[in-house]
């Protein structure tokens, strides 16, 4: 570990670094653009920040991120409360939301099950998606986890965790993306889609 | 610097940036790699899919010679264990192997038959029930065979004099004679059962499939739960989440 910078702009720049896809020449390039740019900019970049920080938090009910209690899909009389999408991220909620093809509700995890790296089930809010089942009103679980191993781990965990519930679980099917072509679809992809077929 | 071919495991991943990763690859050629995969996140990529926990993939890759990270420039899958997609007691058994052959050994210190060891494990894993422990034990006895860390058996591990069960001690490595135990601060009461399922399992890794009271099973993996932490320095990860 490198010892703390001593002064405001290094301190700056080695915060930038943290930011995901910014190397350290990204980092001076923009401390330098706030520090000799329009000082209005900083100021806006600086009060959004300190915003965010202090008025956004996870929702009650899906733990999606927001300024309220509930967010804005939970308190949305129009969507479809017997369904709800099991998510790891509030990032992957925002791609679903993207699609525009989903009318209920969702479930954000907080990330996936990788006990390589220490993130254990406890860390995940699945007890809390437990609850949310045994209140009754969910008829469907989607569960829509990477479908990484340690996603379909996840997915396994959960499928366990409410198998005791009269739930009906089911798992974002995989296979060849709309507009593809066979001939460039891998082994996996082709065996996936063949598995995943269904009446036509 | 040089460009090598080999058949990989991938035994641990981590993003680098966005378009990148660090991967560790266990190869049957060259034992433990680690290696950036350059664009390994980019969206639809084969190299992404390829780079998967626990996935087998073909791999090109250019060897630092300074002892840096290796370049990795190709990767295609080769097989993939779905039973530990469908199986839980399986997944964190698949992990745990990974986790052993990551930590526990050496970069570019190549076990062709551990390598193999290892994938007819990860095949073999998933709706074996009760028996997913033992398909692990078996594993881990092989590996640790392989490695030059055979828990001693038959003979006392501080005095050699011959002795079956009775106690184990993780540190001195293996039993130990009445003598001996009681100078070892770990030392711990070894049952007949659990001794002749490590001396069968030892002899004969594919002898697995042995009907064992849940007593025994625990104790299994307790022994060896505190033999692999001692060799590992550490508790494994995936420690709490194995089953007897
Ligand atoms: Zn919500
Ligand atoms: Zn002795």
């Amino acid at each position: 570990m490198a010892s703390e910078p001593a002064g405001a702009v290094e301190r700056l720049a080695a915060a930038l670094t943290r930011l995901p896809g910014i190397g350290p020449k990204s980092a001076e390039r923009i401390t330098h653009f706030l520090l000799t740019g329009d000082r209005d900019v900083a100021a806006m970049l600086a009060a959004a920040l300190k915003d965010v920080i202090e008025k956004v938090h996870p929702c009650r009910e899906c733990f999606n991120l927001t300024e309220g209690a509930v967010c804005r899909i939970c308190s949305d009389a129009r969507r479809d409360g017997s369904t709800v999408c099991v998510v790891e991220t509030p990032r992957d909620l925002a791609m679903l939301e993207r699609a525009a093809t989903y009318r209920g509700l969702y479930h954000v995890l907080g990330g996936r099950l990788a006990p390589l790296d220490n993130f254990g089930p406890e860390k995940l809010t699945a007890d809390a998606l437990l609850r949310r089942v045994q209140r009754g009103e969910i008829r469907e679980v989607i569960l829509a986890t990477n479908p990484t191993l340690e996603g379909d781990g996840t997915a396994l965990y959960v499928s366990n965790l409410l198998a005791n519930t009269q739930v009906r679980i089911t798992r974002l099917a995989r296979g060849l993306p709309s507009g593809s072509t066979l001939e460039l679809a891998n082994a996996q992809m082709l065996t996936d889609a063949l598995d995943g077929r269904r009446a036509f | 610097m040089s460009l090598e071919q080999a058949t990989a495991l991938v035994v641990r991943g981590s993003d680098w940036s966005e378009s990148s990763r660090i991967v560790t690859l266990w190869t049957r050629e060259f034992g433990r790699v680690r290696a950036l995969a350059k664009g390994g996140r980019r969206l639809k990529s084969n190299f992404e899919v390829a780079l998967d926990l626990l996935t087998v993939c073909n791999i090109v890759f250019i060897r630092k010679s300074s002892g840096g990270l290796d370049l990795l420039t190709e990767a295609q899958v080769e097989e993939r264990f779905t039973n530990l997609r469908t199986d839980l007691p399986a997944f964190y058994a698949g992990c745990y192997v990974a986790e052993l052959l990551s930590d526990l050994t050496e970069d570019y210190d190549p076990h062709p038959a551990l390598f193999d060891e290892a994938l007819t494990t990860l095949r073999e894993f998933g709706g074996l029930g009760k028996l997913t422990g033992l398909r692990l034990l078996s594993f881990e006895l092989t590996l640790l065979g392989e490695l030059g860390y055979s828990p001693a058996l038959r003979g006392c591990a501080v005095c050699q004099k011959p002795v079956e069960a009775g106690s184990f001690g993780a540190t001195a490595g293996g039993v130990l004679c009445p003598t001996c135990r009681l100078k070892e601060r770990d030392a711990r009461p070894l049952s007949p059962g659990a001794w002749s399922t490590l001396v069968a399992l030892q002899d004969d890794p594919t002898q697995w499939r042995r009907e064992l009271s849940d007593r025994i099973r625990t104790e299994l993996r307790q022994h060896l739960g505190l033999y692999v932490s001692t060799r590992l320095g550490r508790r494994p990860r995936l420690l709490p989440y194995l089953t007897g």
